[in-house]
Parts: C-alpha cells; structure tokens; sequence
C-alpha cells in the first residue's frame, strides 16, 4: 500500500510539473444502434506513468472506452487525447504511441509466437532484425521462449495473453491499454501479469487497465474510477476511496462469554463501538485505521482477556461500489440481480465480496 | 525508451501491406483446407467444361482457331482470377469476425495498408491457381494461337480481374465483417459470370440469355480474352477500360467499407 501512495506523491509531482497527461477525455459519449448509450459523457485525466484501474461491472462501458480511446471506435460526442493526439483526428498519431492487449486475444491460430511478434514488428514498420530481436526479448520476457515455435492454436488461455502482452510491446508504446487482460486466468497466470504490468510502469508506461475485479484494480492501480451505466461514479486513490466509505472495524469474540462486558469496555477506550456484532462479539471502529490493531491486541493482553475469534473488517472497493451505486459490483452487469444484491448486501456489513 | 521508440516509425501503407501479406500467404500454405479447393476446383471447371463439352466445339457456326480446349480454358482463367479475388475478402471478413483485424485496425498507422495488404495476397493467390491451371491446360494439350504479347495481354487482364473481384468482395468485408456475408460476395459473382457465353460464342446464343449476355460485362472480358490467346484481339479497350473502371469503383467501394469498419458502423 505504501507502494501506491509512492507512486500517487510521484503522480501528482509530475502533474504539477505540467507535464502532459497520457490521456485526457471530455465528456465522452458513444451510442450504438437502437439508441443503447454505452457510454453516457466521461470524463477522465491519466497521468503518465500511472496505472489507471477502470472498474466495472460486464456492460458499464469499460471495453467501449476502450475502444474510444484506442482509436477503435469514434466517440458519438466528446472530446479525448491520448499521448497528446486527438483520437479522431490524430488517429494514426495515437496508434503509433499505444500498445493494446483486448479483451478477445487477437491470435492467429496457425501463426507462431515467433511468427506473430514479425508480423506485429513489420506492421509497425520496424526492420525485420529489429523485430526479431524486440521480439526474442518480449518473448523472454513474458516467458514464452521455449513456446515460441509452437503454432498459438496449442496455447493456453494464459499464454495467449502473456503473448498478446508481448506484442503489444514490440514498438516500445508511451501508453498501454489492458482490456480485462486477466478475465479467465488461473492465480499463477494472473499474478505473473500483474508483476509484469508493475514492472512496465515502473519503466515509466502509462497503463490503462479495465477490469471487474477488485483485487486486481486494488493491488495494480494508482487510481482508480469507477464506472457504472456508462458514467463514473468515483475515482481515485483505492486507499482513498475506501477511507471516504469508513475506517476498518475490528470484531473481537472473547473465548468466555461471560468477559463481553469487559472486552466492550477495552475496546471503547480504543475507537467507537459499532453495534451490529453478531454472535456475543464486540466490534469497534479503528480511528487510526488497520495501525490500531496492534493497540487493541496489547491492551487485551494487558487486561488478560483471552479471544475465540479476532476479525478486521477493512472496507474495500466493492464498499465503495455500493456507497456509490446502490448495487454490489458483483454481478453488477445484471442490472436485477445487481439490485437484489444490493439491497443484500446494504443490510449487511462491510465485508466486500472479492472476485478471484 | 527514446532510442527504441525512434526505431519504429511505425509502417506507412506499403509496410503494413507487406506484412498483412507476409502473414495471409503463410497461413494460406498452412491450411490445405484453404488452398486444396482454390487450385482443385478451377481443375474441375477446366475438365468438365473443355472435355466433358468438348463436342460443342463442332457445332454449326463455332470457330475458334484455338480450339474448344483454348476456348473453356480463357473462361476458367478469368473465373479463377475473380474468385482468387473473392475468396480474399472472405479472408478478410473472417478476420474481422475472429477479432484478428482488430489487432490489425490498431497496428497500422495507415489503415488503407490493410485494404492493399489483402489485394497483394488476393495477386499472389490468384498467381498460383492461375499457374497450375494454365500448366495443366498445355499439359492437356490446349492450343495457344496467339504472340506472347496476347497471351501476356490475357494474364494482364486476369491480374485486373482479381482486383475487380477483391474490390467488391473487400467492401462487402468491410461493411459486414462476418463470414456470414460470403453469399453476398460470390452470388452476384457468379451470375455474371454463367451469364456471359460460357459454352459456345456470344453470336450462337438465343433469346433472353443473348440479350443478357450482350450487356454483362463479362463477356467484354471473356471476348477479349479469348481473342487474345486465339492471336485474334477484339473488343482489347472496352474489356481493359471496364475492368479499370471497375477497379475504381471498387476501391472506392473498398475504401468507403474501410471507413464504415473504423466507425464502427
């Protein structure tokens, strides 16, 4: 977390320094036949060298901006900047500063990985040596070296996208797009990727990363917004969007029922007691946040109280979600289901629900 | 970052071309479902039109100094060469339809690189199919009546009517960008071309299909095509100024799908 505020205090230095934002969008707008407004006027700046997370549920307009803002579909209002180029006019501009990984991994099944990466460097107009030797050190890279000679029709889902990755590389891009690039991932594929997107924006790549997981937007992004219905409903730092929905609650069950009295009273020298703790808990808010779990731990100690169980409840994205919408972000692209969930879930605490 | 990102400029229209065409013929060699039928079935039309009907040949008023072999082989030669071009855009349609042209709509500084990219895989195609047709014609014992200059005139027209037959099937892609629209690429296609005088000369023809076929613009080229193997050139400005105005307009049609494929549309 301490990593995120690093790369926030950078972000914001670099901002106020003028430098010009990796991307830039005014009231973006796209509607599709039969009147379907997908996206309904964004707005949005993205700094370089920042990773933007772009939270969804299926069907907010996370993809179609995507699009909009990869020059693959042209706004039906709005204004955008990518790399400094305006995406309708400057279309060609745009394209030779951004990489992009999208959703369906855009393979040709009887081509190999080595073959896919020449293809990739000549459509960029790099000289065939210079697309080779790009393309063995992004192959390396994303760990598909010895797979290189295989036809992509052999390649797991994981390996297809460590190569869609690397060919989105090949031409050294200022700025990346990654459309749900671990949607359908086991966990070892998913964090192999998330090092490999830190380490890109480390060596100073915006990226622009859509994705309907919280865990995933928690842990990569610098910022992160929100989008609902085709509109953003909040953006931000995630430690700041979640500080803005409450400080992390801790639930404490004493192992002798007959202790609650006194564990309560512990607890509300430290923050204020919550009252919905179920099953002869006790629940407190840390004021100070997850830090003030040390304090509760010593001054049970101190007071002997022995506990069965000792939970922390830390808001989350999906909190965030709901704070702002109404609706959990699972599941959010049903919108019924959605509001069932939501209801569900206002009736209940704060624990969020993490798609992994 | 700075070096690196001077290397790639990024490939104006010929680079993206090349490489769109570096891609299509290999997997094209890959997959003999592909190109088994492109080279079998203009071997069927040639077999079953110039020996299975040869006969014709004999009828009253028929004269062509080639012979009937020579006569079916012109027909089969411009087919192949419309269908090389044909089956391009079904290409093309499937990539937009597996999402492999996204990769390509987002790659190429110059999108038109993409249009010209597929016409030089539909060229080269049409190279290979019309190579082996025409070796199997001679090795069959065809005549070829005419100089090198006509018959270099004949492949000359062929080369314009693959890109007749690209440019309608690319904007047809373009505009549809799914297999699905592959009927509407090869039906009209193939209506003009039964409709022409296939089997026997344009004047034995009677009735309705006369009349058809004296204003389908097929049998301007299959006339000047079988005028030039037979060393006999006829109608050679008519067939070569409407297969480039055919050409142009569609690659006007081809560039208007483009634009519709980039909006979305």
């Amino acid at each position: 977390m301490q990593n995120d505020y690093e790369r926030n205090r950078i972000v914001a230095a670099s901002a106020a320094r003028g430098r010009p934002a990796g991307i830039e969008a005014r009231g973006l707008v796209r509607d599709f036949k039969g009147g379907v407004r997908a996206v309904a006027g964004i707005d949005l700046v993205v700094s370089e060298g920042e990773i933007y997370g772009f939270l969804g549920p299926n069907g907010a307009g996370k993809s179609t901006t995507v699009l909009m803002l990869s020059t693959l579909l042209p706004p039906s209002a709005g204004h955008a900047t990518v790399a400094g180029h305006d995406v309708v006019r400057e279309g060609a501009a745009v394209r030779r500063a951004i990489g992009a990984s999208l959703q369906e991994s855009a393979l040709d099944p009887y081509l190999s990985a080595r073959e896919h990466m020449l293809l990739q460097g000549a459509l960029h107009g790099l000289s065939r040596a210079a697309a080779r030797a790009r393309g063995e050190e992004l192959l390396e890279r994303v760990g598909l070296s010895e797979a290189a000679e295989r036809k992509v029709k052999g390649y797991s889902g994981g390996m297809k996208r460590r190569l869609d990755l690397a060919l989105a590389l090949i031409h050294h891009p200022r700025l990346l797009f990654l459309d749900e690039p671990t949607t359908g991932l086991d966990v070892q594929s998913r964090t192999a990727l998330w090092e490999e997107v830190r380490r890109l924006a480390d060596e100073g790549v915006t990226v622009f990363l859509t994705t309907q997981y919280l865990e995933e937007a928690d842990v990569l992004a610098d910022r992160v917004g929100i989008i609902d219905r085709g509109r953003i409903v909040a953006e931000g730092a995630p430690a700041d969007l979640k500080a803005e929905i409450g400080r992390p609650a801790v639930e404490a069950l004493p192992e002798d029922p007959a202790q609650r009295e006194r564990l309560a009273g512990v607890l509300a020298r430290i923050g204020e007691l919550l009252p919905a703790a179920a099953g002869g808990a006790v629940a407190v808010r840390l004021p100070a946040g997850a830090r003030d779990l040390a304090e509760v731990v010593r001054a049970l100690d101190a007071e002997g109280i022995s506990l069965a169980e000792l939970r922390l409840h830390a808001p989350t994205l999906d909190d965030v979600f709901l704070a702002k919408t109404g609706r959990s972000l699972e599941g959010g692209g049903d919108r019924e289901e959605a509001q069932q969930e939501g209801a569900a879930a206002a009736g209940g605490q704060t624990g969020g629900s993490v798609r992994a | 970052m700075s070096g690196s990102a001077a290397q790639s400029s990024q490939g104006g229209i010929w680079a993206v071309a090349r490489a769109i065409a570096w891609r299509n013929l290999r997997t094209y060699v890959r997959r003999p479902e592909l190109f088994v039928p492109s080279l079998v079935f203009p071997l069927i039309f040639l077999a079953a039109f110039a020996g299975g009907l040869s006969a014709l040949g004999g009828a009253p008023g028929f004269h062509f100094p080639a012979g009937y072999t020579a006569f079916q082989f012109v027909f089969v030669l411009l087919q192949s060469a419309m269908f090389a071009g044909l089956f391009t855009g079904f290409s093309l349609a499937f990539d937009f339809e597996s999402g492999f042209a996204r990769r390509l709509m987002i790659a190429a500084a110059d999108r038109r690189g993409i249009a010209l990219g597929y016409a030089l895989v539909a060229l080269t195609r049409a190279t290979v199919t019309l190579t082996v047709v025409t070796g199997v014609a001679l090795a069959a014992g065809m005549q070829v009546t005419g100089d090198g200059v006509e018959v270099f005139g004949l492949y000359g027209l062929a080369a314009l009517l693959v890109f007749v037959g690209y440019g309608w099937a690319a904007g047809i892609a373009f505009r549809f960008r799914s297999i699905q629209a592959g009927p509407l690429m090869q039906t009209p296609v193939f209506l003009i071309l039964f409709l022409a005088p296939v089997y026997v000369p344009l004047g034995l023809l009677k009735g309705w299909i006369h009349a058809v076929a004296s204003v389908n613009p097929a049998t301007f080229f299959l006339e000047a095509g079988r005028g030039l193997i037979a060393g006999r050139p006829t109608q050679l400005a008519l067939a070569f100024g409407l297969a480039l105005v055919l050409i142009g307009l569609f690659s006007l049609w081809a560039r208007l799908g483009l634009r519709s494929a980039e909006r979305g549309s």
